[in-house]
């Protein structure tokens, strides 16, 4: 029963669909407070880099962890720098970001003295309970078998859907991202939780870009987020900007991009291509219904001032 | 915005419209920033700066044959530029240059495959770049449409439409024996390629007649938007969609035609890569970022047509001298950093045309303040 196919399909969704999750809890963060980070492929790709070049040097997983965290959130404090002081264009710095970090996580990987492409992952992440409970039919597996940041992952989805509709500072948070000139009015201090959640979606894509080269593939090599920090982009939109909607979605999202071998077995001939733009091509269509259907817009609406600066002076 | 330093206090204030001086001198100024932050990453990382500048210098624009090389890397890279500038314009944010670019490149290499063989080279060429020019503003349709009439996002949209359009691209080639992919290399697969008479006239060595036709587009860009109607209703449109409704303009179909123009502008992009470059459909020489790029050097070029031309350029020589800093022992992947940091200092260093610096004591009153 365990090693069912679909148990099997189910939990290597959830192994791509951790790194997706966190990438994308962290910038739905980012966009309920009005700033849209197009980066997060280049802000995950610093993060896995760094993640990966740590754990070779401290064979420490969460410390690794760590690293790729606050590299993420070193490029996010460039765009937050970029669109919330400067006002940029919320677009333009984004996909600068996208282009820099491609190019310095690249870099960091073909330093001479640490030269990673190709190395396996020093250290793995095991499962956090052992022994014969993994052994239980279905929920052993799906729901048992994990390493400690696919819990973390579930964590943060319930701290972030609290935080964002349960707390004050959530409220706060959800102000300045609809309506920062009322929010001003009203004594929230704009540009500092601007500044915190862009820095909290940076920690989210670093952390995500770390558990992907250290514990989903065990290596580095340029480029290997291929177009998954997109995904991460394209699942805050397809969740309607809840958390708990995400953790579903980023599972579907992840499955979609390993179901194409197990289909094959169940006698279903698809490209593992056409699957991979599936969820593009989901999120296009909720997008739409969105638009159409006044009802479904209430449920799943982007924050008002999604990317759009804010200066006190043009109240 | 102020803050102090000791007795001092910095203040920030908006300025009234800049001097021309200013305007030409800051992104100068904010690019000499850029080289030398990038100067010091070099230094960090145990390379020669003063060098390394040299050699992009030499390989990317100096001399006949790197800048023949950069020609041909600036020619997709001006189209999806202009693409850029003519829905930004209207604030309309087409981010889906890349995809748009693909399937334009799709279009005109299966016209070039189907017709290659039995018309005329120039009546091929003719069609396969008008069919790239229609495959790109079909894929920007697919945005335009819902937009329009339904108020759905644009800058998802187009953005989810690249990966999309990146993932036919990769069924036709890799995982179906389509129309476009050649059937005897099953091993390695690769996309089937056009007739020779089809391929774009060089000048040059390597240089394809495309700089021309995106210098062309460039220039036809600019004098559509200064001097007809059709760009006129853009900047009022751009300005507020509301008093351009007020007088008279359909907005929807202006948001259709102008997304329409920028993809097609894209589209055009891929079928000279096609025509000129590649000659065949080819996921690992196509999918180069080339979209995302011409989004920035319209935004650093401050959506001036000529400016993304000679932006384009400077980019594209930047690009053409990585493989000479890889001779250097410098990984090529610089480039890519260093684009990003040009970008971004260019881009903020605007911020120095809304506003000006005022230094004065702590706790007084500096001078007259200006009103915004």
């Amino acid at each position: 029963m365990n090693d069912s196919v679909i148990i099997l399909t189910l939990v290597s969704a959830i192994g791509i669909g951790t790194p997706i999750l966190l990438a994308g809890i962290g910038e739905m963060m980012t966009e309920h407070s009005g700033v849209m980070n197009l980066g997060v492929e280049g802000m995950m790709l610093v993060g896995g880099v760094v993640g990966f070049w740590a754990s070779t040097e401290t064979a420490s997983i969460p410390l690794a962890m760590a690293a790729g965290m606050l590299a993420g959130v070193l490029v996010a404090l460039i765009h937050a720098f970029f669109s919330v002081t400067l006002r940029v264009n919320q677009i333009v710095s984004g996909l600068a970001l996208v282009t820099a970090g491609t190019g310095v996580s690249s870099f960091i990987g073909g330093l001479d003295n640490s030269a990673l492409g190709g190395m396996r992952s020093v250290s793995t992440l095991d499962p956090v309970f052992g022994g014969d409970i993994t052994d239980l039919p279905v929920v052993g597996p799906l729901l048992l078998g994990h390493d400690w940041v696919v819990y973390l992952s579930w964590l943060l989805v319930a701290l972030a859907g609290f935080w964002l509709f349960r707390t004050k500072k959530g409220l706060a948070l959800r102000a300045v991202g609809e309506d920062p000139a009322t929010a001003d009015a009203a004594g929230i201090a704009v540009t500092p939780i601007r500044y915190i959640y862009t820095l909290v979606g940076g920690a989210g894509a670093g952390l995500g870009g770390a558990y992907l080269t250290i514990g989903v593939f065990g290596v580095w090599q340029n480029g290997i987020t291929a177009g998954i920090g997109w995904i991460a982009f394209a699942l805050v939109i397809f969740a309607g900007w809840r958390p708990w909607r995400a953790l579903v979605a980023a599972y579907i999202f992840g499955a979609l991009r390993n179901t194409g071998f197990t289909l094959q077995i169940m006698g279903v001939e698809i490209s593992s291509d056409i699957l991979n733009a599936l969820p593009f091509i989901l999120t296009i269509v909720a997008l739409i219904i969105i638009s159409a259907r006044p009802v479904a817009a209430r449920a799943f609406r982007a924050p008002s001032a999604l990317a759009v600066p804010y200066a006190r002076e043009s109240r | 915005m102020s803050f102090t330093i000791g007795t001092r206090e910095i203040l920030a204030e908006p300025r009234p419209l800049p001097s021309k001086t200013v305007r030409y001198l800051v992104p100068v100024l904010s690019l000499i920033v850029g080289l030398m932050i990038g100067a010091v990453i070099l230094l960090a990382s145990g390379h020669d700066p003063i060098a390394a500048y040299k050699e992009v210098a030499n390989r990317g624009f100096l001399g006949e044959l790197p800048m023949i090389g950069t020609l041909v890397i600036a020619t997709p890279l001006i189209l999806t530029g202009l693409a850029a500038v003519v829905a930004f314009r209207m604030k309309i944010w087409n981010i889906g240059a890349e995809g748009q670019l693909i399937i334009g490149a799709v279009a005109a290499s299966g016209v070039g495959l189907a017709l290659g063989e039995h018309l005329p080279g120039w009546i091929v060429i003719v069609l396969s770049l008008l069919a790239g020019v229609a495959g790109g503003a079909f894929w920007a349709a697919l945005a335009a449409l819902p937009r329009a009439y339904l108020n759905t996002d644009e800058v998802i949209s187009t953005l989810m439409l690249n990966f999309v359009a990146l993932s036919i691209m990769n069924y036709l080639i890799f995982s179906s024996v389509s129309f476009w992919r050649d059937a005897e290399r099953l091993t390695f697969p690769s996309g089937r390629f056009i007739a020779d008479t089809a391929f774009l006239p060089r000048f040059w060595g390597r240089l394809h007649i495309g700089i021309f036709i995106a210098i062309g587009a460039a220039v036809l860009l600019w004098w559509i938007l200064r001097s007809t109607k059709w760009g006129f209703e853009i900047e009022v449109t751009g300005d507020s969609g509301r008093a351009a409704a007020y007088a008279g303009i359909g907005v929807n179909r202006k948001i259709v035609s102008v997304l329409v123009v920028s993809g097609g502008l894209a589209g055009l992009a891929g079928g000279l890569e096609i025509g000129g470059v590649m000659h065949n459909l080819d996921p690992r020489a196509l999918s180069l970022g080339v979209g995302f790029t011409g989004i920035v050097v319209a935004a650093v070029a401050r959506l001036s047509p000529i400016g993304v031309i000679l932006v384009a350029i400077l980019v594209a020589g930047l690009n053409n001298s990585g493989v000479g800093l890889q001779t250097m022992g410098i990984p090529d992947d610089i480039v890519l950093l260093l684009e990003g940091i040009f970008f971004l200092c260019v881009v903020g260093g605007e911020w120095f045309l809304r506003n000006t610096i005022r230094i004065g004591v702590a706790g007084q009153p500096v001078g007259e303040r200006s009103v915004p």
